[in-house]
């Protein structure tokens, strides 16, 4: 029993259906490839074409390149890659199946069949189509009509609907809402999800309405939800690699995130100041420091003459597959070596979109009060120019700046793009203009996107365009970008999105929990102009978030992933809330906001002020799931492993938070005051009987009130929420 | 706020979600399993029959030279300073240090070579206390890579990929296998600088992560300071006595709310306190070295007496496969001789070879070697011709990822072989090729694992260590 669940549970993945593609595909089309061009496409031309695809095409079967052979003929599939037990064609050339081919011609030998055979086991890849030039009846490169039917591609659906709960009501099979969770438990939560630290001892918390509006205008709230954008944009302040040079002047960044959350600037904003801040505003810094977006990825040094131009095809495929993850929920870096194998993503879109970054790079600028200077420095500081007084330094990622110089034995970026074979910068197929997602765009409206910079620009316009197209709800990508920002704010308040992918929304995702509802919202941001903090309001004051996490066997019976939101699961809070809330309750906080962060484990401000440096991450973040910033990342692991439990009971820091609270709950009075102030700041709440008698024994047995306020900042209750 | 990782929750069923599903029967079950952590960690079924029950991996990060250790070319003395014929060089990838020479100089190795043992295994004079164990080391001359500088490589040859974020072998290992040792991590690893004054590459945590698997499987670096533990010693002023009544109330704390709200989290934490607990006393008896005799010190060298080096790592890696750790990882840093190569050489057998021989020799007194696979080698080799000036008795070598050698030696390989052939330059592979994935695919298949079965569903693809490749190789397995 104990083996069989072990495994089931060490082996997740063993429960999944078996993907379509044997796991070393890449390599046996790389070697039926070879075959192809050896042996199997004259085999081929000399015995099949002339009747399926050169002269004529029986059966409607036309073998004259690899999508038509794979589609079939009249009779169905006749060739199925990778497994030839399965191919009819295979059972007709050994004569095992009526009617025997080559039809009216001698049987092929034995070691043609094997080849044959083998190629087919391959995969059957095809080098080039066996007539030259001959373009197959389906074109993979095509978006139809079809491929828009996919649900995440269609135009947001009008619902009519009140309320959030109402919709959620609608598919609860009969189940309802837990009651509402009590009034403290309410207010912890409303704390902790909103600015990431615990509610402070005296607050006027009557009124949950008005305790909203509150924590959605302190400026905390900005520093608790820049960090979990900050992790869909892979931020980070150096350049990764093996030398992981810093880059001083990426916080800024970090700065616009929290600044832009803080005045509610509305998402599509957002999203075209991250994408083209330089070519909306060239003058405004903080439009300016929101292309850091673009500029966060890694980035070697080092870099040989010829690996110049594979190094600048992979830093633009870093922005292009951020900006596709973050803000589209779509995969669309895996069309940089083929079609897309799931979503209407051809290649040539993708090329085309990547082209929109061909000289975009990043540089560090000098800002005034009027004006904006390139500040020329290269990785190595000693470089670099000193700051005069008056200016500011930031790093950004636009156009017309000079770029900051790695060590490199060629220029920043080259004059055109190109669509690459493969992926191949040997292979190019071709300069490519700049486009966009066909599967996103409606036909005809592609010169309402474009936009002209003014006469004499530093820039190309190129960037400003695609924000104009992932922005346009009715004919761009402005319907998905809507969906994908609204599952990630309902994500954070629920703990799962109503997709459950959060940067997934193609066909590998998985498909949204609550359709209409996501459209609803998606419909609600869009009519609030953009604006998020409307919508936090709207969720927050929804029956489904105020839920208590009490649990129901009944419940967890009929909806055990909790799609319908019938019920609430308590939450781990993230590192930096965690690490966040023990210096807050130790009264110790330092709430400075912005600027240069540090790596000093003892600095008191909060987490987000961390400096991130890709190679030497923070160990107390670390333990507690903060991940690598390397790509685009939706969602946090939560664990619980050992090293957690060492960082709170013997690293220094915990230590200092624990005498901190010991402090604050001297003033008390006697034992039980104590206690009872204790809870208070840490769980804004009373300790029941037991909880008292407990700590009173503690205490009375010799543990010091440090030792106690240590076990408090240990406990579950300290890192998750109910 | 996250509950868990819901990338793979459509697919696969967290714990917690597995447990919530049913509230009786089975999920008491694995309830019972949670309370008792030797349970959990119980040694999972392998696919077939293992022939290691542990991996030593002394990695040698920086790329040692293949051309100075292991690949005899007696035929090169001759073309000293000679250029490389270009039909050899091809079009090879240069790093930014040699793309700009001009000439390709030939250095063939200062070192003499001999042959060592029944098996006549060509070995350097750098090497002569590994040499005594010839007859048990399987010495692949044919490994390569695609990599050409120190991260990517290392990242490939640990995790399968050039790229950081996929989970490294050994946390695989331990996903797929589980740990013997509840009271220590299934997955340790250590890292040695240099004793000569060399430059030692930086080596980033991912070497030894866990990627997007659960991070309980992600490797725990054991640092050379006073803690091999992050905060594994008490702060200053609290005794064990005093921990332990801080444990039992943060149990007993912990269990109260337990009880009000049935949250198998809970639970988990606090198996977790304990363990921590556990590993407070396990590590600093483990890390304990001054119950070893005299001898063994001996034995591993001058330097093993000093923490954190190479030498008391391999006494330390001993230890833990004594405790029944799967997967140790030890990383001594500074190989990379772009120039002065003979003295850094030198200098880097002089941290490594003896300590490795007498790791290899107790693990073979002791019998086990018999069930435990060591693997010494780097991320790749270097290049026959001289980076920098050429003399009689100076030269440097650049990164070579065409061909390079590595050894493995126990459980499951041909002892006294030499698998692969390399050209008379050490320059490119002229039989029997084995790719990084191939390495890794063999190295798992004997602990037991298929490397075709053992995947993790990310983002909505099945993930293995040799990404989409990896063979066995036959040709070295006992």
């Amino acid at each position: 029993m104990h083996r069989l669940l072990v495994s089931l549970l060490i082996f997740p993945a063993l429960l999944a259906a078996a993907p379509a593609l044997p796991g070393d595909h890449a390599q046996r089309m790389e070697r039926g490839l070879k075959s192809f061009q050896q042996e199997v496409a004259a085999l081929l031309k000399k015995n099949c074409l002339r009747c399926h695809g050169g002269e004529k095409v029986k059966s409607d079967f036309d073998m004259a390149t690899r999508e038509d052979l794979l589609r079939g003929g009249s009779h169905g599939s006749v060739v199925v890659p990778f497994d030839a037990k399965s191919s009819v064609l295979v059972e007709q050339i050994n004569h095992a199946k009526e009617p025997h081919m080559p039809d009216d011609q001698p049987k092929l030998s034995a070691e043609a069949i094997a080849k044959i055979t083998a190629w087919i086991n391959d995969g059957a890849p095809y080098a080039e189509p066996l007539v030259a030039g001959k373009k197959p009846k389906r074109d993979a490169s095509v978006v139809t009509n079809e491929d828009r039917q996919w649900w995440s591609f269609q135009p947001l659906k009008k619902v009519n609907a009140k309320s959030i709960d109402e919709l959620l009501l609608k598919n609860a099979k009969g189940m309802t809402f837990n009651p509402p969770a009590d009034q403290a438990t309410l207010v912890r939560r409303l704390y902790l999800d909103l600015t990431g630290l615990p509610p402070p001892e005296t607050s006027d918390t009557s009124d949950l309405s008005v305790l909203t509006d509150r924590l959605l205008a302190s400026p905390k709230y900005g520093e608790r939800w820049a960090r979990h954008w900050l992790d869909v944009a892979r931020f980070a302040e150096s350049t990764g690699f093996e030398q992981d040079y810093d880059r001083p002047f990426a916080f800024h960044y970090r700065d616009f995130v929290i600044k832009a959350l803080n005045m509610d600037m509305p998402y599509d904003q957002f999203v075209k100041w991250q994408l083209a801040g330089d070519e909306y505003e060239p003058q405004n810094p903080l439009a300016l420091a929101a292309t850091g977006f673009l500029g966060a990825g890694v980035f070697p040094s080092q870099i040989t003459a010829n690996e110049v131009e594979r190094t600048r095809y992979d830093a633009m495929d870093d922005m292009l597959s951020t900006t596709g993850g973050a803000m589209l929920g779509l995969t669309v870096g895996c069309a940089r070596c083929h079609d897309h194998k799931f979503d209407p993503l051809p290649s040539r879109d993708y090329y085309q979109m990547l082209s929109t970054f061909t000289t975009t790079t990043r540089s560090n600028v000098d800002v005034w009060p009027d004006r904006v200077t390139s500040a020329i420095t290269t990785v190595a500081k000693d470089k670099s120019t000193p700051l005069q007084a008056g200016a500011t330094r930031m790093m950004i990622c636009g156009e017309g700046y000079d770029p900051i110089v790695m060590h490199t034995q060629g220029g920043p970026f080259f004059d055109k793009t190109y669509l690459l074979k493969r992926g191949s910068p040997d292979m190019k197929d071709g300069e490519v203009q700049q486009g966009f997602l066909q599967v996103l765009s409606k036909p005809g409206y592609e010169k309402r996107w474009q936009w002209q910079p003014p006469a004499g620009a530093k820039f190309s316009g190129r960037r400003r365009s695609l924000s104009n197209w992932i922005t346009d709800v009715d004919q761009g990508a402005g319907a998905l970008l809507a969906r994908v920002i609204v599952n990630r704010l309902w994500q954070h308040h629920f703990g799962t999105g109503i997709v459950a992918t959060p940067n997934d929304f193609g066909k590998s995702g998985t498909p949204p929990s609550q359709p209409e509802l996501l459209d609803w919202l998606a419909g609600r941001l869009i009519a609030n102009g953009w604006q998020l903090k409307p919508l936090h309001r709207m969720i927050l004051s929804s029956q489904a978030y105020r839920q208590s996490t009490v649990r129901s066997a009944t419940k967890e019976a009929a909806d055990p992933a909790n799609a319908l939101f019938m019920r609430r699961v308590p939450q781990r809070l993230e590192a930096e809330a965690i690490r966040d809330s023990m210096l807050a309750v130790s009264g110790t906080l330092d709430e400075t906001m912005f600027g240069p962060g540090t790596r000093d484990e003892n600095s008191r401000r909060r987490s987000i002020y961390f400096t991130i440096k890709r190679s030497l991450l923070m160990g107390s973040m670390v333990a507690f799931d903060l991940p690598e910033p390397l790509v685009s990342q939706g969602s946090r692991p939560t664990t619980t492993v050992a090293p957690q439990a060492l960082i709170l009971m013997n690293s220094p820091q915990a230590r200092t938070w624990a005498e901190g609270l010991a402090r604050r709950i001297a003033s008390a009075g006697d034992v039980k005051q104590q206690i009872i102030r204790a809870y208070t700041i840490c769980f804004h709440r009373a300790p029941n009987a037991n909880e008292l008698a407990e700590g009173a024994a503690f205490l009375q047995q010799g543990g010091t009130p440090a030792d106690y306020c240590q076990v408090l900042l240990s406990l579950n209750e300290m890192v998750y929420v109910n | 706020m996250n509950r868990m990782n819901p990338e793979t929750l459509h697919t696969g069923l967290s714990r917690r979600h597995f447990l919530s599903r049913t509230s009786t029967g089975i999920g008491a079950a694995a309830l019972a399993s949670l309370l008792n952590p030797r349970l959990f960690a119980a040694t999972q079924t392998p696919h077939f029959a293992p022939k290691a029950k542990r991996i030593i991996w002394l990695t040698q990060a920086g790329a040692p030279s293949q051309l100075d250790l292991f690949d005899y070319k007696p035929g090169l003395a001759p073309q000293f300073d000679k250029d490389l014929p270009g039909s050899v060089r091809g079009e090879q990838r240069l790093t930014g240090m040699t793309a700009g020479q001009k000439r390709f100089p030939i250095a063939p190795s200062v070192f003499k070579f001999q042959q060592h043992g029944q098996s006549g295994l060509w070995l350097s004079e750098l090497l002569p206390q590994t040499a005594k164990f010839a007859d048990d080391l399987c010495v692949i001359r044919s490994l390569h890579t695609e990599a050409i500088n120190h991260d990517p490589a290392m990242t490939l040859l640990q995790t399968g990929h050039q790229i950081g974020g996929r989970p490294s072998f050994g946390a695989w290992a331990s996903y797929g296998l589980g740990s013997e040792n509840s009271d220590l991590p299934a997955f340790v690893a250590m890292i040695s600088r240099p004793s000569g004054p060399t430059n030692a590459q930086p080596l980033h945590e991912r070497m030894w992560g866990s990627g997007f698997l659960p991070s309980r499987y992600q490797g725990v670096r054991f640092s050379s300071g006073k803690d091999p533990v992050l905060f594994l010693s008490n702060p200053p002023g609290i005794t064990s006595t005093r921990r332990r009544a801080m444990l039992d109330d943060v149990a007993a704390l912990n269990r109260l709310k337990f009880t009000e709200y049935q949250d198998p989290e809970t639970q988990a934490r606090i198996d977790q306190y304990e363990m921590a607990f556990r590993m407070q006393s396990a590590v600093p008896e483990l890390a304990d070295l001054s119950k070893e005799p005299a001898s063994i010190f001996e034995r591993y060298g001058p330097e093993s007496k000093k923490p954190g080096t190479y030498a008391a790592n391999c006494i330390l890696a001993r230890r833990l496969a004594e405790r029944g750790v799967r997967f140790i990882q030890l990383y001594h840093r500074g190989w990379d001789q772009h120039n002065n190569l003979p003295s850094g050489i030198r200098s880097q057998c002089y941290d490594t070879d003896q300590p490795t021989a007498a790791l290899l020799g107790e693990l073979k007194e002791r019998g086990m070697l018999e069930d435990t696979l060591v693997i010494w080698g780097g991320e790749f080799g270097r290049s026959v011709y001289s980076q920098g000036t050429l003399t009689k008795d100076n030269y440097g070598r650049d990164h070579h990822p065409r061909c390079y050698s590595v050894w493995m030696a126990g459980a499951g390989v041909k002892g006294g072989h030499v698998f692969g052939e390399t050209d008379d330059f050490s320059y490119n592979i002229v039989k029997d090729p084995v790719h990084i994935h191939d390495l890794n695919a063999t190295a798992l298949h004997l602990l037991g694992i298929d490397h075709l079965r053992l995947t993790y569903r990310f983002q909505g693809r099945d993930y293995r260590l040799t990404d989409v490749h990896g063979e066995v190789v036959k040709g070295i397995l006992a």
